[in-house]
Parts: structure tokens; sequence; C-alpha cells
């Protein structure tokens, strides 16, 4: 995102609108710090500027990731996937991802409102595949990994910024404990946050093994969450 | 996309907000879907919806028939009380759309919400919290109200500006969270607990 100098009236309206606080005045103009933005449109499209100076062109390999993954509105085209993840649970009455005994996870990075570095998501995917995670071969972090089996995300897209960026996985619920262990760990050596979620297939009685589990080993999860309530057809068997 | 996952707030506040959605599981159930997505939003709208929305048009309550005009994958419906989201949910589950719906919410809430509509849990999305340099984090009173944008497209400082604003009297809280609420793409955005999210901070 530029900000067009012959335009700029320097009203400052458009300061406090950037999720990245990317967007200063310099020389009695408005500029905006290009490494720190994330290209995620919110100041072109809130419309705060009355005199449009505001200038986005799609921009070229690696940079083009950052408006894919920040702006929710966009497509990513390198991945052909749209938005940051996938459909996750909220289809999985119909789609049958999430069986019984498994857990999803999702490592949402630079959330909320932080922004992230891929290197960030490089340490985490990395330690998570030397656990044996299955990524998510849909989801667009994984299509930047070099290769899924060690998480490693390729070279030239490490320091591009984004608002957020998820690691989506899949792994066995016994290996619950061990998995949580070693993101604990691997959280001391970011320099951003992730928003953790996991995700559970819930038993014929409509009760979740999993929380059963979390709360045996005493790790805390919000009061509030998201339930997929099996009306979608034709219904998945899992 | 967990867009509705991991809103902040207390108990107090959190029960006054619900998030529905409606989506196509992509490869199983698209074809026809957008009037079923339409039919479900219209549904929300006779039970008092704060707010409806798509990732097309973002949540524009004011607007509604355009909104459900242009609705492409998912539809979004937000909810102020328990009783409303039971009430969608017995007339969604009585119109047989066929097409997958999540509700967002306390779970105590929203299991009686399920148990009273004749439905059961399916599949469960648990927030584990927010991990990391979370000294990088603006207060929790600024996140619960910027949290309730889950693609984080509501800046902090818009809301501490929002709050500066109230405080001088120059917007009401509902004026500053109208303004907050078109910067989510997806109409998630719940103005009526942003509004007294937002007195709150003023009146300190």
């Amino acid at each position: 995102m530029k900000i067009d100098p012959e335009l700029c009236i320097a009203c400052e309206a458009c300061l406090p609108y950037c999720p990245m606080a990317a967007i200063s005045m310099k020389d009695d103009m408005a500029v905006i710090d290009e490494d720190e933005c994330v290209d995620c449109n919110v100041c072109l499209k809130s419309g705060v500027c009355p005199v449009d100076a505001f200038v986005f062109e799609p921009a070229p390999w690696p940079r083009s990731l950052r408006a894919t993954f920040s702006d929710p509105r966009t497509e990513h085209k390198e991945t052909k996937i749209a938005g940051r993840g996938t459909e996750e649970m909220k289809t999985n009455d119909v789609t049958g991802r999430f069986h019984r005994g498994w857990v999803g996870m999702g490592c949402e990075f630079g959330r909320p409102g932080i922004g992230t570095r891929f290197r960030d998501v490089d340490k985490v995917a990395q330690v998570l595949a030397k656990h044996g995670v299955e990524f998510e071969a849909k989801n667009p972090v994984t299509f930047l990994m070099e290769d899924p089996k060690t998480g490693k995300i390729r070279e030239d897209v490490l320091n591009e910024k984004v608002l957020s960026g998820i690691i989506e996985c899949l792994y066995p619920i016994d290996k619950f404990e061990e998995i949580m262990d070693a993101l604990k760990e691997v959280a001391k050596e970011i320099d951003t946050v992730f928003s953790c979620e996991v995700i559970n297939r819930a038993d014929p009685d409509g009760s979740y093994p999993l929380r059963k589990l979390m709360d045996k080993l005493g790790i805390s999860y919000r009061i509030n969450g998201k339930q997929c309530v099996g009306l979608g057809k034709p219904a998945a068997d899992v | 996309m967990t867009h509705t996952l991991h809103r902040r707030g207390s108990a107090e506040s959190l029960s006054e907000d619900y998030v529905m959605l409606m989506i196509q599981a992509i490869g199983h159930n698209e074809e026809g879907h957008i009037p079923k997505v339409q039919e479900f939003l219209r549904i929300a709208l006779r039970h008092n919806a704060i707010n409806i929305g798509s990732v097309s048009m973002g949540g524009m309550i004011d607007k509604a028939e355009e909104v459900i005009a242009n609705v492409d994958k998912v539809g979004h419906a937000v909810f102020g009380n328990p009783e409303d989201v039971t009430a969608v949910l017995k007339e969604v589950k009585e119109a047989d759309l066929g097409i997958s719906v999540v509700v967002s919410g306390i779970y105590e809430k929203v299991d009686g919400c399920l148990e009273k509509a004749g439905l059961k849990h399916h599949t469960g999305n648990f927030s584990l919290g927010v991990w990391g340099r979370t000294e990088k984090l603006p207060e929790d009173e600024i996140l619960e109200v910027t949290t309730m944008c889950g693609h984080a497209l509501i800046a902090q400082n818009l809301v501490k500006e929002m709050v500066k604003e109230i405080k001088a009297g120059t917007k009401t809280p509902e004026n500053a969270a109208k303004l907050l609420a078109p910067q989510c793409a997806c109409g998630v955005f719940n103005t009526s607990r942003a509004a007294k999210l937002l007195k709150a901070m003023a009146d300190k």
C-alpha cells in the first residue's frame, strides 16, 4: 500500500485505522512503513481518506503473500485457495475431516492484531513436524512448506509479514500432551503471538473426549468456543 | 478460518455475544447452496440478529437485503441472547437446509440452546488462548472489542480513538460501534456489545 504524496492533505484521519500502526506523519504528510505494512487494505477500503490518496498495486512474489494472507476478501493466487485457512471443523458434519480419536489443531500466528513474519511460523511448524503431525494439505501455510514432512517454510518468504497465518494439523489424541509440551517450549522462541485452538469430534452422547483430557491434564481453555451442530448433508460417517 | 472462535471477555459480557454461520462444504454440497444461505439469513433477521454478513459484502445490518442478495459461500449472523439463538436453531432445523451450521458462544449457554432445539454437538472447537510474546498485546478491554473481528481488521488505535471521542462527547457509544463494524469484513462484529464495552472504557 502507498499514499500518493501529491494527493495527501495531511489530515491524519487514516492514522488510527491501520491494524499494524504502520501509518505515521513525516514532513507534514502521511507515510506508510512498507516493511511493517501487511497490505490488508483496511486503510483503502475504510474509505476514510477524503481525497482517495491510498494506492494499492498488486505486488510480485513474495510480497504478494501479504495481501492474500491479510485481506480475507482476496484469494490466494499462488495456492488457489480463498482465505487464510480452510473450512476446518465448520463442515466436519459433511466432510468428515476430523474423526473420533483425533485432534485437529490450529496455531494462528499474529492474531490478535500483532502480525507475524513467516520465520516465526517456520520455527513452530518444524517443531510440530518432528512430533509427527499431519499438516493440512489445503492450508495456504502448508503450500509454503518446502516439505510438509519437515515443516520447513521456503527461504524466500520468511521475512514477509502478514496479519495472520494459520498452521492447521492433525494428530491422534494420545499425542495431545506431548504436542502441548512441545508447543509451550517453542512458543518461548518466537517474536510474535499465536492463538491456539483444538478441534474434536464429539462422542455419540455429545461429550468431547478432548475436553475431558484437557480437564485431566489441567490445560485451560476459554469458556466460549465454536460448535458444528450437525445439520449439513450428506452426513459424513465420522 | 477461525474467525469467530477467539472472542475475549468476561462471562457476563460474552453471555450477550453469539455468532451463527452457515457454510457450504466445497466438493460436497455447494450446488444450490446460495438460496439456502439466504434463507438462513432471513431466519436470523426474524429473530433479532444484531448483525448479518458475508465475506463478499461485510456486515451491514442496515442494508440486510443487499447482504442477502450478494451472499456467497458463507452467511454470518450475530445475536445477543440464547433465546434468539435457540429460535433460529429450531427454524433452521425445521427448514432442513442441509448446509453446515456452526454456533459460537459460551459452551454452557450454547449447550442449552442445542438441547432446546433438539440438536446435539457434532464437532467442537476450543480456544486455548494466546501463546508467545503476549506482552505485545494491548489491554484486555481493547482486545474484547478487536477480537470481535476474527480477521483482526479492527485496529486497536481505532478503538482507542473511539473511546476518546465518546469521552469528548463527539460520538455516542452506539455511533462509535457502528463506525467500527464495517471494518470487520465478515459481519461478525457485535455492535450492541461493542457499544457497552466502549462506554465502559470511556466512563473510566
